[in-house]
C-alpha cells in the first residue's frame, strides 16, 4: 500500500520502519532537515521536505494516490488539518494523532467534519493497554470495536471453570449471576470453531468472548480470572496517561491514588478526578510512598515523564513486594536493564501507539472492501472479526435475527446509539447500527453477503 | 568499516560483472576472432574470486552504514574496472595491464578517453565489452545491483546515493529498488529508441549497438578510429547529437513525463539552463565557424554535435575541433567545466551545481552592500539549505583542486600546458578528448604508466563525485568497527 506519514518524530520513524519492513511504499513528510537526513540514511522510504498542511508538499508526497495518510506530528491541530487536506486531495484513509484531552469530548463531530477516519490518542491507548494488563493479565489478545465500546478477549478454559462441560445455551441458566457475554469463537487444537448453542467447551480450549467493556470485566471477575484482587492502584506522576487510566480504573470501582509533585497539576487532577486520591509530593520519596500505603496497594504504576524516576520508584516498589509493578519508559535501550533488575512489565507510549496504528494499517491492507470498518484476524487468521455499519435499504434491515440465516458466520454484537447489545432471536439490525460479525469465510465484503433472509 | 559486509557486497558485484560479460562472450563467439577464451577465463576468475567473500563471509551486522556505503562505492568501481580490464589483457588486444586498466576505467566512468591507436584492429567481442562498460557505468553498477538484488541490504539507498550524480539525491519512488528499476527501465527505453533510429539511418546492427552504448552512457567509445566522422552521414550525426543531449537530462524529468506530470517536468530549472547552454554554445560556435569558411548548415551541425558531445560529457567527434578558432575551443572548455544535469548518465561538475553557485555568489555580492538583508536561495522552486551551499562550496574547491593538481602532475610527463590541463579536466569531467596532444584525433597512449594511473584516478573521482574515491585514502575508513 502507499502510505504517507506526516511528521518524522519518534512515532513517525518507528511506524515507517515497521511499514517498510512489511513491504509498504512509505513517504515521510517533515519540515526539519535533520530529521529527513537521519531518516534517509536508515530507511528505504521517500522523504519530502515540507509541512503536512501544505497541499504542495502533500501532492509531492503523493497523498492524492495514498491508501493511508498518518498524521503523527507533535501538534494536534496540524495533524487534523493535514488529514483534512490529504483527504480532500484524494487520500483513501486518514489517521490522526490527537492527544489533547480538551479535544476529547468534541472528537466525534471533529472527526466527522474533518473527515478523519481514525484517531489515535497515544496516552489514552497506553492507559487502555495498562488497564488491560491489570484486568486480563492472562488474556492473549484484546481487540476493540465500535470506538472501544465493544471488546473481544480470549482466555484458556481450565478444568473446573463454570462454563466447562455445559452446552452454551445452558451456561447462563446454570449460573444465574454470571454476566452475559457472547462466546463467539473457540480454538481447539488446530480447529477454529464458531460455536452454536449446543457446543460444549472442554478444558484447554482457547475461548473468545465479546461484550461491552463493563460486562467483560465483571465476567472475568465472576469466573475468577480477572484481577478481582486489584482493589487499589497507586500511580506515580500525574501525566495524561495517569488521567485517562484513573478514569478507566475508577469506572471499574478500583481505588486510585495519584502522586504528583507539581501543585498546579495536582490541583487540576483533583478537579477533574474527584473520586481519585490525589497526593501532592515526590513519587521517588520513599517515606511518602510508605505513608501513603505502598505496601497495601495491589499495583504500582509509574507514569512520570522521567524514565529514571520511573525506574527507581518501580524498583523500590518491587523490593517492597507490590504484586504488579508497571513502569513507563520512553527509551528502547533501557528495557534490557530494567528486566535485569526485576521490572518485567514495561510500557512505552510510542510502542503502544505504533502497534495500534500498525493494526489499523494491517486491517486496511488485508480487508476486502471499503465498507468494512474494522477487521481483525483471530485464531491465526482462520476467523475474521469484521465491523460493518448497516446500510439503509438492505434486505436484512428490520428482520428479527431468528428469521436471518448466516452460514459460517455469527452476529456477535450490535451497537446502536452507543448501546451495546448481544443479539437474540427477536433483535433486529437497524440502519446505521455498528454490527460486528465473526466469519470463517475470508474476504467478506458486506453484510449482504452473509446475512440472508430465510 | 564493516569488512565482512563490504567484501561480501564486493564479491557479489564481481559475480554480477561476470554475468554482464555474457553478451560480449556471445558477440566474440559470433565473430570468432579468438577473444572468446579471454572472456571465459576472465569470467571464471572474476566469478571465482567474487564467490569466496560472497558466500563465505557472514557479517554479524548486515546493515550498511554511511561509511560502508562510501567504501563499497569507491572500492567496487576500482575493483570492477580491474577485472573488466582482463579480457583485453588476456586476449592480447591491449598488451599492457595499465593500458587495459585505463581503457576500462575510461569505459565504466563513461569518459571515453582511449589509449588505442588503431581501434579497428581489435576483435569485435573486446570492442563490444569496451562499449558495454559505458552502458553499465552510465546509470551505475550499484543502481543496477539495487534494481536486480533488492534484498542485498536494508539500506540500499546509501549505495545508490554514493553513486548517483548531483548535489542532492532524491528517489523517484518510496522504495529504492523500485526507483532503480524505473531508472533502468527509462534508460533501456531511451537506448532502444536510439538503436532503432540509428538502424533506420543506415548503421548495421553491431555499429548501432556500439554507438547506442557510447551515447546512452555518455561515454564516447566508437569502434572506428575516426569516431562518428567515419559514417559521413549528417542524419547519424543529428540523431546522435540529439540523443547525447537527451541522455544529459535528469532522468527524473523523463519519470515525470512518463507519469504525465507535464508541469513538474517542464518547470525544471536545471533542464532549461542546460538546454539554453547547448543552444547558446551551438550558436556561438556556428558564428565563429561560418566566417572561417564553413558552410552554415555544416557549421550548425558540427557546432551542435560538438556542443552536445562535450556538455553531455560524451566525447564523440565528427570533426577535429582542435583546429577550430580559439573562441569555439573556449566555448567547449566552458561546457567541459559545467557538464550536464544531475541525475543523468553524464559526468562533469553538473549544471545544478553551477546554477546554485552562481546564485550563491550573487547573494554574497549583494550582502556586501546590504549586510542585514535576509535572502534565501531558491532552486527548482524550493529554498536551499545553507548546509547544502556550504557543502557545495567545499565540493567545488575539491573539484578545482583535483583539476589543477591533476594538470600539474600530468605536465610532469612533459606535455604542454594545453594538453596537460585539458587531459586532467577531460578525465575528471568524464568527457574524453581534450585539446592539443590529447585532442579528438589523438589518444592517451603516449603517457607513461604513472600518468595513466593518475588519469584513471581522476576519472573515477569525477564519476563518483570525488568523495567515495577520496575517502579510500582516509585511514579512519579502514579502521574496524
Amino acid at each position: 500500500m502507499r502510505i504517507v506519514i506526516i511528521g518524522g518524530g519518534k512515532l513517525g520513524l518507528s511506524l515507517a520502519q515497521n511499514l517498510v519492513n512489511e513491504k509498504h511504499d512509505v513517504t515521510i513528510v517533515d519540515r526539519n532537515d535533520a530529521v529527513l537526513q537521519k531518516g534517509m540514511d536508515t530507511l528505504d522510504a521517500m522523504f519530502i521536505k515540507g509541512s503536512g498542511v501544505s497541499s504542495e508538499a502533500l501532492k509531492e508526497a503523493g497523498a492524492q494516490y495514498a491508501d493511508i495518510v498518518i498524521a503523527a506530528t507533535t501538534w494536534d491541530e496540524i495533524n487534523m488539518l493535514s488529514c483534512l487536506t490529504a483527504k480532500k486531495l484524494g487520500a483513501q484513509y486518514a489517521i490522526a494523532r490527537i492527544r489533547d484531552p480538551e479535544y476529547l469530548e468534541s472528537l466525534p463531530f471533529l472527526q466527522k467534519e474533518l473527515d478523519i477516519d481514525y484517531v489515535i490518542n497515544p496516552e489514552r491507548s497506553t492507559a487502555r493497554e495498562i488497564s488491560r494488563m491489570l484486568r486480563f493479565p492472562f488474556a492473549g489478545s484484546l481487540e476493540t470495536f465500535a470506538r472501544g465500546r465493544v471488546e473481544m478477549v480470549d482466555f484458556r478454559a481450565a478444568e473446573g471453570d463454570q462454563m466447562v462441560g455445559l452446552p452454551l445455551k445452558d451456561i447462563n441458566k446454570k449460573n444465574k449471576n454470571m454476566p452475559q457475554v457472547l462466546i463467539c469463537g473457540v480454538e481447539r487444537g488446530d480447529e477454529a470453531i464458531i460455536p452454536k448453542g449446543d457446543f460444549i467447551i472442554e478444558p484447554g480450549d482457547q475461548v473468545h468472548v465479546v461484550s461491552d467493556v463493563n460486562t467483560i470485566t465483571n465476567f472475568f471477575n465472576y469466573i475468577g480470572k480477572g484481577m478481582a484482587t486489584v482493589r487499589s492502584v497507586m500511580i506515580m506522576g500525574g501525566s495524561r496517561i495517569a488521567f485517562y487510566l484513573a478514569q478507566m480504573l475508577i469506572a471499574m470501582h478500583i481505588k486510585v491514588s495519584i502522586i504528583e509533585v507539581n501543585p498546579q497539576k495536582a490541583r487540576r487532577l483533583s478537579e477533574t478526578l474527584p473520586e481519585a486520591n490525589i497526593i501532592e509530593g515526590d513519587g521517588t520519596d520513599q517515606e511518602l510512598l510508605e505513608s501513603e500505603g505502598l505496601a497495601d496497594v495491589n499495583a504500582f504504576i509509574t507514569l512520570s515523564d522521567r524514565d529514571e524516576e520511573n525506574m527507581m520508584a518501580g524498583f523500590y516498589a518491587v523490593q517492597r513486594g507490590v504484586k504488579k509493578v508497571i513502569v513507563k519508559s520512553s527509551r528502547d535501550n533501557y528495557s534490557a536493564i530494567m528486566h535485569n533488575i526485576g521490572l518485567n512489565t514495561i510500557i512505552s507510549t510510542k510502542d503502544v501507539a505504533c502497534n495500534v496504528i500498525l493494526r489499523t494499517v494491517r486491517s486496511r491492507a488485508s480487508r476486502s472492501s471499503a465498507s468494512v470498518e474494522r477487521m481483525y484476524r483471530l485464531m491465526e487468521g482462520r476467523v475474521e472479526a469484521l465491523e460493518f455499519i448497516a446500510g439503509v435499504d438492505e434486505p436484512y434491515i428490520h428482520v428479527p435475527m431468528k428469521d436471518l440465516s448466516a452460514p459460517d458466520c455469527l452476529v456477535a454484537v450490535i451497537v446502536r446509539e452507543g448501546q451495546v447489545r448481544v443479539p437474540f432471536g427477536n433483535d433486529t439490525i437497524e440502519a446505521g447500527d455498528h454490527v460486528v460479525i465473526l466469519s470463517r469465510r475470508t474476504g467478506v465484503s458486506s453484510l449482504n453477503e452473509v446475512l440472508k433472509v430465510k | 568499516m564493516n569488512y565482512k559486509l563490504v567484501f561480501r557486497l564486493l564479491g557479489r558485484l564481481m559475480m554480477l560483472e561476470a554475468v554482464l560479460m555474457l553478451p560480449s562472450l556471445a558477440v566474440s563467439l559470433i565473430y570468432g576472432q579468438g577473444d572468446a577464451l579471454a572472456f571465459v577465463l576472465t569470467m571464471g576468475i572474476t566469478a571465482g574470486i567474487g564467490a569466496l567473500p560472497a558466500f563465505l563471509l557472514k557479517p554479524r551486522r548486515s546493515d550498511l552504514n554511511a561509511r560502508d556505503g562510501m567504501a563499497v562505492a569507491g572500492l567496487s568501481w576500482a575493483v570492477l574496472s580491474f577485472f573488466g580490464a582482463l579480457p583485453a589483457f588476456f586476449s592480447g588486444a591491449i598488451p599492457g595491464l595499465v593500458d587495459a586498466y585505463f581503457e576500462t576505467v575510461s569505459g565504466f566512468t563513461t569518459t571515453g578517453s582511449t589509449i588505442l591507436t588503431d581501434i579497428e584492429a581489435l576483435p569485435r567481442g573486446i570492442l563490444f565489452w569496451r562499449s558495454f562498460t559505458h552502458w553499465i557505468g552510465g546509470m551505475g553498477v550499484l543502481v543496477l545491483t539495487v534494481a536486480l538484488l533488492p534484498r542485498l541490504s536494508g539500506r540500499t539507498s546509501l549505495l545508490a546515493k554514493a553513486e548517483s550524480p548531483g548535489p542532492t539525491f532524491s528517489k523517484l519512488l518510496p522504495r529504492m529498488s523500485d526507483s532503480a528499476k524505473v531508472l533502468y527501465g527509462l534508460y533501456l527505453l531511451l537506448s532502444l529508441l536510439e538503436f532503432v533510429c540509428l538502424m533506420l539511418a543506415g548503421m548495421n546492427g553491431y555499429d548501432a549497438l556500439i554507438h547506442t552504448f557510447g551515447t546512452a552512457g555518455t561515454g564516447g567509445f566508437s569502434n572506428y578510429n575516426a569516431s562518428i566522422a567515419a559514417f559521413q552521414s549528417p542524419a547519424i550525426e543529428w540523431i546522435i547529437g540529439v540523443f547525447m543531449t537527451l541522455f544529459g537530462v535528469n532522468f527524473a524529468v523523463y519519470f515525470h513525463l512518463v507519469r504525465r506530470e507535464w508541469g513538474v517536468a517542464v518547470r525544471s530549472e536545471e533542464l532549461w539552463v542546460y538546454l539554453s547552454l547547448v543552444a547558446l554554445a551551438t550558436l556561438g560556435i556556428t558564428a565563429t565557424l561560418v566566417p572561417a569558411g564553413t558552410g552554415f548548415w555544416t557549421a550548425l551541425r558540427q557546432a551542435f554535435f560538438q556542443s552536445a558531445s562535450v556538455i553531455s560529457t560524451t566525447g564523440f567527434s565528427t570533426t577535429n575541433f582542435d583546429l577550430w578558432p580559439g573562441l569555439a575551443k573556449s566555448i567547449l572548455i566552458v561546457l567541459m567545466c559545467v557538464g550536464a544535469c544531475a541525475g543523468s548518465t553524464a559526468g562533469g561538475f553538473k549544471v545544478s551545481r553551477a546554477v546554485l553557485l552562481t546564485k550563491a555568489s550573487f547573494r554574497e555580492i549583494q550582502r556586501t552592500l546590504t549586510p542585514r538583508k535576509v535572502s534565501v536561495i531558491r532552486f527548482e522552486g524550493k529554498s536551499v539549505q545553507e548546509d547544502t551551499l556550504a557543502q557545495l562550496g567545499v565540493y567545488s574547491f575539491l573539484y578545482v583542486c583535483l583539476a589543477l593538481l591533476g594538470g600539474f602532475l600530468v605536465s610532469v610527463a612533459g606535455t604542454d600546458l594545453t594538453a596537460s590541463f585539458t587531459a586532467a579536466l577531460t578525465c575528471l569531467a568524464n568527457v574524453g578528448p581534450g585539446f592539443g596532444a590529447v585532442g579528438p584525433v589523438e589518444n592517451f597512449a603516449f603517457f607513461p604508466a604513472p600518468t595513466k594511473l593518475l588519469l584513471s584516478f581522476l576519472m573515477l573521482a569525477g564519476r563518483l563525485e570525488v568523495y567515495p574515491i577520496l575517502v579510500l585514502f582516509m585511514p579512519s575508513l579502514w579502521k574496524k568497527n
